[in-house]
């Protein structure tokens, strides 16, 4: 065990309070400025940016899962994230606006039934498939869309599909060289078709419910009209 | 066999840092006048400034080549030229941009259009050439890479030319970050709005709150590569300028408007401040500064709202750099070789309220985001600098105290054998942070 580890023990137990309280009521956080009507889903093409990496993650069960099957048959949004990241405007401003897309996705079933959200852990050291697997039903959880979950068996499994994703990842660091305890990381989503190919990203700026809600319905008008 | 490192963050709370980091991304840009779609932003003293420097034959090693200087004052080497990165060959080196995770420098040569992939990330102080992109012209068609704008994942090229007949009849090209070519879009030429557009291409500028896209328009290979002297000579090269700035819907990448802007509009600078939904470029050919914004109706509309020098004499704006609270604008104006702030608190009618002699020639102004220092580059293209004694080749550096600006260094990059500098970009030291890879080790 690390020192690290052994000098803050205690505040695990107020981060997963904390974590459990952001998860029943996330504070709501504010959305990048929208002074504009987005654009009617269908009338623009969503341009193929890059596949997606082939790498094998675990599930919640701890079984091996291939990134390209998880992310392939549905449209899917993928986002990172760490169970213990609590604060208001931070990973829970991430939940905060999936729930809102969530909500627009749910209300046309027929649309529901082609999305899925995935949520890949950055931290795999910590968030162990049981852990994920118990943020899973207590935050993601419902019948009416799918949301799964994915760890690593390690940060070194981890950082091909970071780096492949361009998501940034760095911890703090002590004088001394040590990590310390914090985790910066740029907040993005990516928006990926049913064939594994990435389609827009998600930075703050562009972190609109609607407009990423229009861009899933442009890729459903899309492959619905491919047959 | 697991690995043994220990997330630390595992007790964290990591969120207060986190908000920090989530709050400064929404509220700005970057310093003033990157893509708003890049992180990292550098809100203190900047670590150094990389240059992207046209090579000179029989200069050094007459190459193109990123040149980093030290600008921190409590640095030894503050000052001087600690690194320099040539990619081997000339290509008259011009712009370059930032990719959106602020790790690499995409950098643009207008003659060649090859474009120079270097990382500025794992080491700022000693960039490392990592990719060359060779296919542009094959790709899109178009030549004369330009403005290199973050987009999440991918990099908007704005060109200045196209292959065919190396005129100014061009457009953009989107790559992702791995530099794989994904789409073009013409310049309009058709009218649009009512405006007929012209197919010019030069700068590009977002305002992902309004959705909106800005470009500007300049000249195409057949100008720009030659000699200065000639083409105003000569009228029917001067016909051949831009003269328009389009308004695009960013999400769907069309055109919704075509403005008039005559004279060669090149800089776009969006005010930065909270709910300041306006944008200004100078046009270089009328030496007149363009306020863009919308009308009550929802239009966007260009006017021109200010005159820089006198544009008798064509002192030629070349580049502009506004305030990160978006009142203050620098305008450096080439011929005459004078930087001048204009006070721009109310954009309909900009004030001169200072201008100060600051080279032989002068091209790029970048300012802090403090705005306490300005950085100045003498370069504009390698056919258009003066020549003779004129032909100084420089990066000076300034304090700004909102007065009067004080020198602080200067590099020569003739005496340096370095070539001639044009765009400048910050970067600042990492912070207390490992890579992640790191941790994995």
């Amino acid at each position: 065990m690390s020192r690290l580890h052994a000098a803050v023990g205690a505040a695990g137990v107020i981060c997963a309070s904390a974590a459990a309280l952001s998860a029943v009521d996330p504070v709501a956080a504010v959305a990048p400025r929208l002074e504009f009507t987005p654009p009617r889903p269908g009338s623009y093409v969503l341009q193929k940016i890059q596949p997606v990496a082939n790498a094998t993650l675990l599930d919640e069960a701890g079984r091996p899962t291939r990134l390209s099957a998880a992310t392939t048959g549905r449209i899917t949004l993928l986002t990172f994230f760490y169970t213990y990241c609590a604060d208001p405007l931070g990973c829970p401003f991430a939940y905060h606006t999936l729930m809102q897309v969530r909500r627009g996705v749910v209300e046309d079933s027929r649309l529901a039934q082609h999305v899925r959200f995935l949520s890949v852990s950055l931290d795999p050291t910590t968030d162990t498939p049981e852990v994920v697997g118990r943020y899973k039903d207590m935050v993601m959880r419902d019948p009416r869309l799918d949301w799964n979950v994915l760890t690593a068996r390690s940060v070194r499994d981890l950082l091909p599909v970071l780096e492949d994703f361009g998501q940034d990842v760095s911890v703090e660091q002590a004088a001394d060289g040590t990590p310390r305890r914090t985790v910066h990381h740029m907040l993005k989503m990516f928006l990926i078709d049913r064939t594994g190919m990435v389609r827009e990203i998600y930075t703050l700026a562009y972190l609109q419910p609607e407009v990423i809600l229009n861009d899933i319905r442009t890729l459903y008008l899309e492959e619905k009209s491919k047959g | 066999m697991r690995h043994q490192y220990r997330q630390p963050t595992r007790v964290l709370c990591a969120g207060l840092m986190f908000a920090l980091l989530v709050v400064a991304s929404i509220a700005q840009g970057d310093e003033t006048c990157n893509s708003p779609y890049m992180s990292g932003l550098i809100t203190g003293q900047e670590d150094y400034i990389h240059v992207w420097t046209l090579g000179e034959p029989g200069l050094g090693d007459g190459s193109d080549k990123l040149v980093t200087i030290d600008v921190n004052p409590a640095s030894r080497t503050y000052g001087k030229v600690i690194a320099t990165a040539s990619v081997g060959g000339r290509g008259e080196a011009h712009h370059m941009g930032f990719t959106d995770d602020r790790k690499y420098l995409w950098a643009g040569g207008l003659d060649d259009s090859k474009i120079y992939v270097f990382d500025v990330g794992t080491n700022p102080a000693k960039p490392r050439l990592v990719r060359t992109i060779t296919n542009l012209s094959a790709k899109s068609g178009f030549i004369g890479p330009h403005t290199f704008y973050a987009l999440p994942g991918r990099m908007l090229i704005g060109n200045l030319s196209n292959s065919t007949d190396k005129g100014g009849v061009t457009g953009l090209a989107l790559y992702n970050n791995k530099g794989t070519f994904i789409t073009k879009y013409e310049m309009p030429t058709g009218t649009v709005g009512g405006v007929k557009g012209d197919g010019y291409g030069y700068d590009i500028a977002v305002n992902p709150a309004k959705n909106v896209m800005l470009t500007s328009s300049f000249a195409g290979w057949n100008n720009y590569m030659r000699n200065l002297g000639d083409v105003v000579k000569d009228p029917e090269a001067m016909k051949h300028f831009g003269s328009t700035m389009v308004a695009w819907n960013l999400k769907s990448m069309k055109p919704i408007q075509v403005l008039n802007v005559p004279g060669a509009p090149l800089e776009i600078r969006w005010a930065l401040g909270p709910g300041q939904n306006w944008a200004v470029t100078a046009a270089a050919l009328t030496s007149k500064i363009w306020l863009i914004r919308q009308d009550s109706h929802g239009t966007w509309a260009a006017k021109e709202v200010g005159t820089i020098g006198d544009p008798a004499k064509i002192p030629l704006p070349v580049d502009i750099s506004i305030s990160a609270d978006g009142k203050g604008l620098w305008v450096n104006t080439f011929m005459d070789g004078v930087t001048h702030y204009f006070d721009v608190t109310d954009p309909e009618h900009p004030k001169e309220t200072y201008q100060k002699h600051t080279g032989r020639q002068v091209n790029m102004v970048s300012q802090s985001w403090d705005g306490k220092r300005i950085y100045i580059t003498s370069s504009l293209l390698s056919k258009w600098d003066k020549t003779g004694e004129d032909n100084e080749q420089v990066l000076r550096a300034y304090r700004w105290d909102g007065k009067s600006l004080t020198t602080a260094f200067e590099v020569d990059f003739t005496k340096e054998k370095l070539g001639r500098p044009h765009h400048m970009k910050f970067t600042a030291k990492p912070t207390a942070q490992l890579a992640y890879a790191e941790t994995a080790r």
